[in-house]
């Protein structure tokens, strides 16, 4: 019994601070949010203590007065956002899951060389590694001239503030995150089974897709929804690399809080976004619960 | 009718890490006569394993063809030669259920659902564990395993099995029971079985043929009985059970051991060693010829059924002996005398090092 209790108090030593820490500067912060996306925006900022319901209204429809009127392009850009989030996803999916089965099986001095260069672009600033992206990408940067150069075009191509762009930055920024958890699941991958299944009939496709997919899924969706998640709210590679032409959901509640100082339509935007990716984690629980 | 597998002159070799090369197989040929249960048995490194796996397609010759059905398969991927592995470490997927793991084979293969359940049902009555389809692989104990491991080799219905020590990871009474049930299983089912194991007493006891390899060459093929008992050469003498190996000359029809006492012969002349089994020496003196071993009793070990001695001699050094264990034994130090009958002894064309 005192066991126990002095274990319990172990725990909640352990346990205190950091739940602590989340009280007051996660759910703390989360919560005043919550409250400020159903409150009234004061006329110089700020807000009125006035409920509304009309800060969601603009977004899904059913704001229409003079100040407060509904525009079909927050859902828009919303959309967008999901789309270049997803797409984020597939292409990184895509460039680190042969790389990760490529590294697995180097030798081990090797191995732990490349994954080092795979968490490399940590090291260096954000703002500054995008910044490089955008003298590639700009009509006089690298890429146009080595495209000028080679004949294969005879004005600049338009790289830099398009989808295209978004799309690379973010890739390039998740990379790390979808690398880990893929390299993760590969790297257990027992590579007896994928012989037994050769011996047992199947063709490498066939393993590929009845073995090592299956297999190496929980890597794949670890990945995918740590990488969904932060390039859904993501404001630095479009503000960089998209401009004005390709706004994401982040510049939106990013200029709301900061530029337009309409806190409570920003704290609606937010909720969305959050109740989007508690959507999405709930449907992955789900999955994964109905698979064991 | 074909051999069910014939291999030809295969050769191996690998290049090792250090840059050099490391000779696998060294001109392997081996030809089963029918539906035998034949080991490879030998020391790890010995290439067993090798040889193994260029029946089941993973590795490829440098040199030599694998025949099955008297059809070459030499340059065939693994996954269309017609047979199948249990691997050592049962290698199931962990992904699926029981079921799945054994209809495996025949869900590639593109058969209808309900042929692939009745086929996993036989073969999950065939090794015991009937109506655990829906088990998944975690839950099942390490013997489990080898027979859903087994099940789904089989399931493909395989014109060879290969096993690659597939009891090595089972205590030891599991073991000997799978031991049993695998040769009955041969039996029953009619098809070559090709088993790996560097366990000799594993060997001994489930084989209709024993192939010993030790550096990429087969040392010698025979019955379990022919290998135990006229051993060709001095690594299967010491390889399979337990030997005494005692230098000995022959001139004629005569053998001479190091300290004179002689016994027939029917080999060409020069130096060889005579081979005694544990069990041949014993407490009393033969009727007929017999060769006699003085000594000092070192150690006995008491097993139940024997008694195992170690005997110090001055001119043979040390023997080993079974002894039946309804004799009285001298006290540990004493002086003891052991025989053997002087009559079909074997002999290995081989000097002792």
């Amino acid at each position: 019994m005192s066991l126990e209790r002095r274990k319990r108090g172990h725990l909640l030593g352990l346990l205190g601070a950091p739940t602590l820490f989340l009280l007051v500067f996660f759910f703390g912060p989360l919560l005043i949010m919550l409250v400020y996306a159903f409150l009234t925006p004061g006329l110089y900022g700020g807000v009125d203590w006035v409920f509304s319901h009309l800060n969601f209204g603009r977004i899904l429809g059913w704001a229409n007065t003079r100040y407060e009127t509904f525009d079909p392009v927050y859902i828009a850009i919303f959309l967008r956002s999901l789309r270049l989030a997803g797409l984020t996803v597939l292409s990184s999916l895509l460039i680190c899951y042969p790389a990760a089965f490529w590294i697995s099986r180097m030798r081990p001095g090797l191995r732990a060389f490349a994954i080092f260069l795979v968490t490399l672009p940590f090291f260096v600033s954000l703002i500054v590694r995008l910044f490089a992206w955008v003298l590639i990408l700009r009509p006089t940067g690298f890429l146009n001239q080595a495209l000028m150069g080679a004949g294969l075009t005879s004005t600049p191509v338009e790289f830099l503030y398009t989808d295209f762009a978004v799309i690379l930055g973010m890739t390039y920024v998740f990379i790390p995150f979808m690398f880990l958890p893929l390299y993760g699941a590969i790297e257990k991958l027992d590579m007896a089974q994928i012989e037994a299944s050769f011996d047992l009939g199947a063709t490498r496709w066939q393993t590929f897709r009845k073995v090592v997919l299956p297999a190496t899924m929980p890597g794949i969706v670890g990945g995918s929804v740590i990488t969904f998640i932060p390039a859904l709210g993501n404001f630095i590679v479009p503000s960089v690399l998209g401009g004005a032409k390709v706004l994401m959901i982040g510049n939106l509640i990013e200029q709301q809080f900061l530029s337009a100082r309409n806190w409570p339509f920003g704290s609606a935007l937010a909720m969305l976004v959050m109740a989007a990716v508690l959507v999405l984690l709930l449907a992955q629980t789900r999955l994964a619960r109905a698979k064991t | 009718m074909p051999s069910p597998l014939e291999i030809v002159g295969a050769r191996k070799v690998f290049a090792t890490p250090e840059g050099g090369s490391m000779t696998a197989l060294d001109g392997v040929s081996l030809k089963l006569a029918s539906a035998e249960f034949v080991t490879l048995l030998g020391p790890s490194g010995c290439g067993k394993t090798t040889l193994l796996r260029t029946i089941s397609g993973f590795e490829t010759l440098d040199d030599g063809d694998v025949l099955i059905d008297g059809t070459a398969v030499t340059q065939m991927p693994a996954h269309r030669r017609p047979v199948n592995t249990v691997f050592q470490r049962y290698a199931l997927f962990g992904h699926m259920s029981v079921g799945r793991n054994v209809g495996y084979a025949l869900e590639i293969a593109g058969r209808d659902k309900r042929e692939i359940d009745t086929r996993v049902g036989e073969m999950l009555d065939l090794v015991g564990m009937s109506g655990m389809q829906q088990r998944s692989i975690a839950q099942l104990s390490g013997g489990q395993q080898q027979r859903v491991a087994l099940a789904r080799a089989l399931a493909g219905k395989p014109r060879l099995l290969l096993l690659d020590e597939p009891l090595s990871a089972l205590d030891k009474n599991l073991r000997q029971k799978m031991q049993q049930e695998l040769k009955a299983l041969q039996r029953e089912l009619g098809i070559g079985f090709i088993f790996v194991t560097h366990d000799q007493e594993e060997a001994l006891t489930m084989s209709d043929r024993i192939a010993v390899l030790a550096h990429g060459r087969i040392q010698q093929i025979g019955t379990p009985g022919a290998l135990y008992r006229t051993p060709a050469n001095l690594f299967t003498a010491d390889f399979l059970g337990e030997s005494n190996l005692l230098p000995a000359e022959v001139s004629g029809t005569a053998a001479r051991l190091r300290d004179g006492q002689g016994f027939a012969a029917a080999r060409r002349g020069g130096p060889a060693t005579l081979l005694l089994r544990p069990e041949a020496l014993c407490l009393r003196a033969p009727n007929g010829p017999a060769l006699r071993f003085d000594g000092t009793l070192r150690e006995t070990f008491y097993t139940g059924t024997d008694h195992q001695v170690v005997l110090d001699t001055a001119g043979h050094g040390t023997l080993r002996a079974l002894l039946r264990a309804d004799g009285a034994l001298p006290d540990i130090g004493a002086a003891m005398t052991l025989y053997a009958d002087a009559q079909g002894l074997h002999l290995i064309d081989e000097v002792l090092p």
